[in-house]
């Protein structure tokens, strides 16, 4: 849908009295700007905007130009609520801490391929049973699969584990694709954080992003410890498998 | 690929974080300086930079890194939430967001914290319909924890009047 930009002359930037403007507009973001708006359409549109307030989106009749216009005024009624701690990472890939039910509908908008686990202990049933109606490969990455009863469930991941995790990450079959721990902190953070080690992000940027979904308490420093160490050479990455943004961060 | 090694070589903006990663890629940010410009320039790629701030003198270097990477820049006064005519100004922000002809863009602040959080707060609730809660929550992680309630509510009781093209709507807009 986007290209990646190497053209487009007509977008530089210009300056005003000190004052940047966007020079562009295409033809498609005037004709946004220049919309009548005294028109008998668009009347009865506003009349039947305040009568139903509860229509956020009103679709316009046919337009001058031919093109279907929608007017946007309000949120969509039905609420959608995303996982604690939910962010996009990259094109097709999220993180968070652990689904529950309320958030199934926002997981349906995501269309999902993969969801990977990073816990010892199952997650709840209903996250089983969600992966198990909509086809989503539900991978479990233990943290510490040779732990038996030793384990805890705030010991930090393996190295196996760790690259368990992103041997799924590099390879766009699994996406789009989800990536989250109990809470989406310190092991999500973890493996993230490999990643963008991989990528040649510094470390400095690296453990800003752990740090800034850790909460109150903060950051762990063995866990940037972990990702200090990580070796990346140890990932296996396929050049015709793996994601785009990934081949364009190793390339460059 | 073997041997190439490239240690510390990208430093992204501060607060940098992709906002929409779907078919489109919306990212948000503090002011990018110097050491960010091979991150942008190499991993990016974008088509679109708006600035919501209110420094309205922009770097030699900003400038001509902007020209020479042909990046369509568009700035946004914004002092803050309480600003006269601040609801016009963020239709005009989402007006771009509803574009993907503007697509890989960039939004960023001075410090990617509480003027982006607003506009991010309001794509979240207005396009994609996110509980608030879940919207206080992002505010949140990218302010440090500190909540401006100010900021909130502006979020929570904003309206936009945004007239849209169908056909250059991106995906993520929820009806």
């Amino acid at each position: 849908m986007e290209s990646q930009n190497t053209t487009g002359g007509s977008h530089l930037p210009d300056v005003l009295e000190g004052k940047m403007v966007a020079n562009d507009q295409s033809e498609n973001a005037s004709k946004i700007r220049n919309v009548p708006t005294n028109s008998e359409d668009d009347n009865d549109g506003n009349d039947e905007e305040e009568d139903d307030e509860e229509d956020h989106i009103y679709i316009n009749e046919e337009t001058e130009s031919g093109r279907e216009k929608i007017l946007i005024s309000h949120a969509p009624q039905e609420r959608i609520v995303p996982p604690l701690n939910f962010c996009p990472v990259e094109r097709y890939l999220y993180r968070s801490g652990q689904p529950s039910p309320v958030n199934f509908p926002f997981l349906l908008n995501l269309n999902l391929k993969t969801i990977i686990w990073l816990a010892n202990e199952e997650p709840q049933d209903t996250l089983l049973e969600f992966c198990d109606s909509y086809n989503i490969s539900l991978q479990f990455a233990a943290i510490n699969p040779d732990g038996g009863e030793d384990d805890n469930p705030w010991d930090g991941l393996t190295e196996h584990s760790i690259i368990n995790a992103l041997q799924t990450i590099v390879d766009r079959k699994n996406y789009p694709l989800l990536v989250c721990c109990g809470m989406g902190r310190h092991r999500t953070g973890t493996v993230i954080g490999c990643l963008r080690r991989i990528m040649g992000w510094n470390l400095a940027s690296v453990s800003e992003e752990y740090r800034r979904f850790t909460g109150s308490r903060g950051g762990r420093i063995l866990v940037e410890l972990l990702i200090e160490a990580f070796d990346t050479k140890i990932v296996e990455i396929a050049k015709d498998d793996a994601p785009a943004w990934l081949i364009t961060a190793l390339n460059e | 690929m073997v041997g190439k090694q490239k240690v510390n070589k990208y430093i992204p903006p501060l607060n940098f974080s992709p906002v929409i990663s779907t078919e489109v890629s919306l990212y948000r940010s503090g002011y990018p300086m110097p050491i960010n410009y091979s991150f942008i320039m190499d991993q990016l790629h974008l088509k679109t930079i708006v600035y919501v701030g209110d420094k309205n003198k922009i770097s030699e270097e900003y400038l001509n890194f902007l020209k020479e990477q042909m990046i369509q820049f568009v700035y946004i006064p914004m002092e803050s939430c309480r600003d006269d005519g601040i609801n016009k100004e963020i239709d005009k922000v989402l007006e771009m967001i509803v574009n993907v002809d503007n697509y890989p863009m960039l939004i960023h602040s001075n410090k990617g914290k509480h003027r982006v959080g607003i506009i991010v707060g309001i794509v979240r609730k207005i396009l994609q319909g996110w509980s608030i809660a879940s919207i206080y929550q992002e505010y949140g992680l990218f302010s440090g924890g500190l909540k401006d309630e100010a900021d909130l509510e502006f979020i929570t009781m904003f309206i936009s009047h945004l007239e849209v093209y169908k056909d250059k709507m991106p995906k993520f807009v929820r009806m």
